[in-house]
């Protein structure tokens, strides 16, 4: 038989006369599949947009963090997946309080990421390229871009705190 | 995407945004302007959201071949977000950007006539 479980009344504080408990903080996360085709960028930037919204950053930093997501899901669909559209990128989006973090998660072929030339300007107007922008606009949007190999699968791991500048 | 000729300038006006998914378009247009011997280009970007490096590689990709020919591609009516990754990338240097298409337009007239 089941017993009726009593409910603790919630613990006041001793700081101050009548002061209200502190509320649980319960931060937003968020965990999505798209499969690995261009045409879920623009749903990937909208979602990434409201998360960061909703987590404190200016409509304009959203922008920007959700251009990095956009990079990040780019790459592991062309380099990772070399452009094979029915394979699984995996986001986690998630509010941290002091930080807003977001992992894209791919099982493709591992992609090292020490191999990303660094980008020179002037160089690339001359010798044509038009690839390589993508981490390099990700590492100065982002506090930190790291990328690691994890139980066969590759995770790109976005970092922006709160309290650091729109872009470096 | 919507295209127009104005004064010997070719005018691409893209929309939305300009990602991996778009960027072919985009380029399609650029190269479109190129095969008929235009080189001087204004994208008039009163109607873009946002450019990601797959847009920006799509205008670098082309520039030297414009300017060889004389020409230049030339920027208007950037919103902040695009005005923003252009700066945070350096793409300001690169390119001239003007306030309007107007003015784009114009700096055709005058060679060396300064963006912003």
């Amino acid at each position: 038989m089941l017993r009726p479980v009593a409910r603790r009344a919630p613990r006041r504080s001793n700081v101050g006369e009548g002061a209200a408990p502190a509320p649980r903080s319960v931060k937003a996360s968020l965990r999505l599949s798209i499969p690995s085709q261009t045409s879920f960028l623009g749903v990937v930037r909208e979602i990434t947009k409201k998360m960061a919204e909703s987590a404190g950053f200016s409509a304009g930093t959203a922008d920007r963090l959700a251009l990095a997501v956009d990079e990040a899901v780019t790459n592991v669909i062309e380099h990772a997946y070399h452009g094979a559209a029915d394979r699984e990128v995996e986001l986690r989006i998630e509010d941290r309080g002091d930080e807003f973090r977001v992992e894209v998660v791919d099982s493709g072929a591992s992609v090292d990421p020490r191999a990303v030339p660094r980008v020179d300007l002037p160089r690339y107007v001359s010798e044509r390229r038009t690839g390589g922008l993508g981490v390099h606009l990700m590492e100065k949007i982002m506090d930190s871009v790291t990328f690691r190999r994890s139980a066969r699968r590759n995770v790109c791991c976005l970092v922006k705190r709160k309290d650091s500048p729109p872009a470096r | 995407m919507e295209t127009r000729d104005v004064e010997g300038v070719t005018l691409l006006y893209p929309r939305g945004f300009i990602n991996a998914h778009t960027v072919r378009q985009f380029e399609g247009e650029i190269q479109k302007a190129l095969a008929q011997g235009h080189f001087k280009i204004v994208v008039s970007c009163s109607g873009l959201a946002y450019i990601a490096s797959a847009g920006l590689g799509a205008l670098m990709g082309a520039i030297e071949e414009i300017r060889g020919n004389g020409g230049d591609l030339r920027l208007a009516n950037l919103n902040e977000t695009v005005r923003n990754i252009f700066e945070i990338l350096g793409f300001n240097h690169l390119y001239r950007i003007y306030p309007s298409e107007v003015e784009a337009i114009t700096s055709f007239r005058s060679a060396g006539a300064a963006g912003c």
